[in-house]
């Protein structure tokens, strides 16, 4: 046969085949009336040739033969045949579903539980991880980054990141722009080198002001990246030549979208950056986030050239020159044939030479090591803070999806035990073996979408509910997890699959099943027993990852009371945070400090607040700030760490937090920018910098070592420590308080953005409306930004946490729920079948009491060994979420103990009821049962 | 008519799709048309199992070789006609060409003699 033929008889056959199934009973009454016609036909015949009517009919029906049998033939003639069979199966399995409607809700609930929790936590892991910038061969990215000790390397300025890395040593991007005008300059190894800096700036757009993030781009940025703005022009060398010339913007696509409703007209319009007025001249393409990361979009792109008027350093406004301060992230392009070790090992020596000829290495300190890395998902600085607790999730959202097949297996196992009778029957009744394989196959299935549909809601919810635990409660956000159909239908594949799998085993046992035992009565003990083996190690298995899950959410929530429950040092309940950022560029050194005053002075007499104070870094919110801290007699040592934590506040800090001050005095009124300087310190640091003396009316310096200029924002002079207070908390709940020094900004030369910290009657948020409109009055293009509670601010950082507890608890519910459900159905089995025997025991004497503990002890010993087997596994997987602990080791004996606990009570309430049937059984009645 | 059953043979195994083909390629016929007009073309010589004749029929319909149209039998009733499509037409041929070449080659295998 040609393939035309073929394709057409192929299609001719699917037409054919649907129009029999969509006009089903067209079709049964057309064939009635066909053989209808035939037997009257044939029977006229018999007739005509001389046989009597009654003869006739008969004759003709015998030799058509049986009409069901002839119409079954015409339906497998149209292949309707397995289309009738599976409708039956289906309708069969639903039936057999809706008997037993609780333990198909858990099976459904358990699964689609599994397939939401998985699909939402990969499909967060996806993005979070692995997302790659929207450009054109992201994959030819390349990030470079160095690496230098801790404490020795050369670069003292990193404004940027800075991630210390085990053994001593710190990680950066930051680099100077010397560096990159060299390295642009210089060797050949990587293609068009190109440089970015993100920074938060205000935006006014007409009269309004807003945050938005801005990313400085060298003007080789769009071109080398292959980008093309959807309208107007990109950002261009010619705009990035000059410092401070080139003021000209691009938009990106969202800021587009949500602050101008993509209205064409909003190229040629003005807009100030933080302070600076701009063009937009451009949009970005949509999709195009930024280079930083492929999570949160940027909303403005402007030239690199002018950071001396949008970001201006106090002392030297530029950087451009600036070869001490490291601040500028650097990219390029993966040349074909030059091997990334190649090029990290040329760019390294370029590096090094650069580092020596623009600045001063000092005895003692190591030069950066450069570090090429992958640039396709940007600086992907949230890999520290993800990586981790992703890896957790998922490989507790995992053992949920175990948890799950393992329950469907149980519930095929133990349906296949009780259904053998059945099998057997329909065997006996001439079934084929396939035939009933695919029946159980087909419940299986049934079970398994019903857990995939309800599994897409939960996962579906689950998208939404994430983000919005993620992100902090008081700030916009327009991080959203994508819902990711390729996850969910993979995560549905699997447990479908493993669920088909599981429940091949039962049903092909079912199939094999010997006649003549299945259909006595009594000859099935051989057989079941080694069935209930089965079911055992899956309730153990059960049993086991319970453990680990309720073990998982114990020590999680352990960590989370035990960080609620940290004593900070201060006053955290109504407390209002709010940060003023003015601009450098207006506010030079001294008008800053100035305005802070003004303001300071303008908020204390709002109705309802009680007192106001300012701080350079508000507490638990991951900020912190450090310096050299040299008492008199001390002297710089470059080979020493002599760095402390400080911050600098106003002159009501310590009453507004409520810190108590245990020795000398706290900032106050006679504290001014004229007279003598002076700090507070905190216990620890009297502790650890003057141990055995009393710290007060000492005097240190700070900031010593920096003769090279750069971030002098401390006085030069010795300062008098006039107090001593209690320690808090600094950056997090999680570490000690540290060491600190205080100083008032009054006394400071320049201060920069504060945080107001306002300590209020009512509820903090009421006053609110005063404080805009105090700053409104007093400077228009200022602006309260990150506006929270100290309470929030806390909870903020306890988000991971919570989550963790949430879903380890939720997961560890769901454990403890099967667990009891596959303990009850085993022992009520396990039971059922030895009804025989414990007739037999209760009529050699043995008492009911006994018998009720024998079916508790097997209870036990089955749980017993589950437990024992999870802790194990536990003790394993501990290590990984040592860092996350808080408070309590990995191998928290309480939370060991207590779970070991939970759940041998839950087996021994779960296995009461089947040993009190136990303990019931009537010696007579037991006998008889055979 | 009824044939008698002893001067009658039995249908080789898988001609019956081929003799339906061609018994409607002769005209449109409902089913108890085909199985007469076989009958008739075969002089009576041709037994069909009477049963075995839908299946065949909705096996070539469901195929696309033939196609149905309900209409009124000589004796007034709506029985349901089979006619060739096109499809059918061509399988036809194919078929009637193989058998030939079939039957040619069995036939001069069995006539091959003892040399």
């Amino acid at each position: 046969m040609t393939r035309g033929s073929f394709a057409a008889r192929a299609l001719a056959q699917l037409r054919s085949w649907l129009r029999s199934v969509m006009h089903r009973g067209r079709l049964e009454s057309e064939m009635e009336a066909e053989l209808a016609n035939h037997l009257d036909s044939l029977t006229a015949d018999l007739v005509r040739a001389g046989q009597l009517p009654d003869e006739a009919a008969r004759r003709a029906r015998i030799e058509l033969g049986s009409a069901t049998v002839l119409k079954e033939e015409m339906r497998a003639s149209l292949g309707l045949r397995w289309w009738d069979e599976l409708h039956a199966d289906l309708r069969y399995g639903a039936r057999v579903l809706m008997k037993s409607p609780g333990v198909t809700a858990v099976a459904a609930i358990s699964l689609a539980l599994a397939i939401g929790a998985n699909t939402t936590i990969f499909s967060l892991t996806k993005q979070l991880l692995y997302t790659r910038l929207d450009v054109p061969h992201a994959e030819n990215l390349r990030l470079l980054a160095w690496t230098g000790t801790e404490n020795h390397v050369a670069v003292h300025h990193v404004w940027g990141d800075w991630n210390p890395l085990p053994g001593g040593r710190a990680a950066s991007t930051a680099f100077s722009y010397p560096v990159y005008r060299q390295l642009r300059a210089g060797g050949q190894v990587l293609d068009s080198l190109f440089a970015f800096k993100r920074m938060g700036m205000i935006a006014t757009i007409g009269d309004d002001g807003q945050r938005v993030r801005t990313e400085l781009v060298s003007g080789n940025y769009f071109d080398s990246l292959g980008l093309r703005p959807q309208m107007g022009r990109a950002i261009e060398s010619s705009d990035d030549t000059t410092p401070g010339q080139g003021a000209v913007a691009v938009i990106s696509d969202q800021f587009w979208d949500r602050a101008y409703g993509r209205s064409p007209a909003v190229l040629g319009t003005q807009v100030k950056l933080n302070d600076i007025s701009f063009t937009v001249v451009g949009i970005a393409p949509s999709g195009f986030t930024g280079v930083k990361d492929a999570l949160l979009s940027v909303d403005f792109f402007i030239p690199l050239a002018m950071q001396p008027l949008v970001l201006p350093r106090r002392g030297s406004p530029s950087l451009f020159t600036d070869s001490r301060t490291w601040w500028v992230n650097i990219m390029g392009c993966a040349r074909p044939g030059i091997s990334d070790s190649q090029a990290q090992a040329e760019l390294n020596g370029e590096l090094s030479a650069i580092v020596r000829a623009t600045m001063r290495v000092k005895p003692g300190e190591d030069l950066p090591q450069l570090d090429l890395r992958d640039g396709s998902r940007g600086l992907f600085v949230q890999k520290n803070e993800y990586a981790r607790p992703m890896t957790v999730l998922m490989i507790l959202s995992g053992l949920v999806l175990l948890l799950g097949c393992a329950n469907i297996a149980n519930l095929m196992l133990a349906r296949g035990a009780k259904r053998q009778r059945e099998m057997s029957v329909r065997l006996a009744l001439g079934a084929g073996r396939r035939r009933i394989v695919r029946q159980l196959l087909v419940e299986s299935v049934l079970l398994a979408s019903l857990g995939g549909a309800c599994g897409l809601v939960t996962s579906y919810l689950g998208r939404n509910v994430l983000p919005r635990m993620i992100a902090a409660t008081w700030e916009h956000t327009d991080f959203q997890i994508n819902f990711d159909w390729k996850v969910f239908l993979f995560t549905v594949a699997i447990t479908v699959f493993s669920g088909i799998l599981f429940g091949l085993a039962p049903a092909f046992s079912a199939s094999r099943a010997q006649l003549n035992h299945g259909l006595k009565e009594s000859a099935q003990t051989a057989t079941r027993r080694r069935k209930g083996a089965g079911g055992k190690a899956l309730v153990g298995f059960q049993i086991a990852l319970s453990t680990l899950l309720v073990i998982g959410a114990g020590l999680f929530l352990r960590t989370l009371t035990g960080l609620s429950a940290v004593d900070v040092g201060f006053r955290t309940d109504h407390l209002l945070l709010a940060e003023v950022d003015p601009p450098n560029g207006r506010y030079l050194a001294g008008k800053d400090v100035a305005l802070h005053q003004r303001l300071e002075r303008a908020f204390s007499i709002v109705p309802g607040v009680v007192s106001v104070t300012l701080a350079e870094d508000p507490y638990i919110a991951d900020d912190r700030s450090a310096n050299d801290f040299l008492p008199q007699g001390e002297v710089y040592d470059p080979g020493k760490s002599q760095e402390e934590n400080y911050n600098i506040v106003g002159n009501q800090f310590f009453t507004t937090l409520a810190i108590p001050i245990l020795e000398g005095r706290g900032f106050g009124s006679q504290d001014t920018s004229s007279s003598p300087k002076v700090a507070v310190i905190n216990q620890s640091l009297a502790r650890q910098r003057f141990p055995g003396q009393d710290p007060i009316g000492k005097h240190f310096v700070t900031d010593p070592h920096d003769s090279d200029g750069g971030g002098g924002a401390l006085p030069k002079n010795s300062i008098e420590i006039v107090g001593l207070c209690g320690d808090t908390r600094y950056m997090n709940l999680r570490d000690e308080p540290p060491p600190q020094f205080f100083l008032p900004y009054i006394q400071q030369a320049s201060v920069g953005g504060m945080v107001y910290e306002i300590r209020t009657l009512p509820k903090p948020e009421s006053v609110l409306p005063a404080l805009r409109q105090i700053v409104r009055q007093i400077d228009p293009d200022l602006a309260l930004v990150n506006v929270r509670t100290q309470q929030q601010q806390i909870d903020s950082t306890l988000q991971n946490e919570r989550i963790f507890v949430m879903l380890t608890s939720g997961f560890g519910l769901l454990a403890l729920a099967l667990a009891a459900v596959g303990i009850y159905g085993i022992m009520a089995y396990s039971v059922a079948q030895r009804i025989n025997e414990m007739g037999i025991r209760l009529a050699l004497g043995a008492t009911p009491r006994q018998l009720l503990a024998m079916v508790l002890r097997e209870a036990s010993w089955l749980s017993i060994a589950g437990i024992g087997a999870g802790a194990g596994v536990c003790l394993l997987l501990a290590q990984l979420v040592k860092s996350m602990l808080y408070g309590i080791a990995p191998n928290d004996p309480l939370t060991f103990f207590g779970t070991a606990m939970l759940l041998i009570a839950i087996a021994l309430v779960a296995s009461w009821i089947p040993a009190c049937r136990a303990a019931s059984v009537q010696p007579i009645d037991a006998l008889r049962h055979e | 008519m009824p044939p008698k059953p002893d001067q009658q043979d039995e249908l080789l195994q898988g001609t019956l799709d081929m003799l339906i083909l061609k018994a409607v390629s002769l005209g449109p016929l409902h089913g108890y048309g085909v199985l007469l007009r076989i009958q008739q073309i075969s002089g009576e010589k041709l037994v069909i199992q009477q049963g075995s004749l839908y299946p065949a029929l909705y096996r070539l319909e469901h195929q696309g070789a033939i196609a149905s149209e309900w209409g009124e039998s000589e004796n007034n009733r709506r029985a349901k006609y089979y006619r060739l499509t096109p499809e059918g037409r061509k399988r036809l041929g194919e078929e009637a060409e193989r058998w030939n070449r079939m039957a040619g080659i069995i036939g001069s295998i069995m006539k091959t003699r003892k040399a």
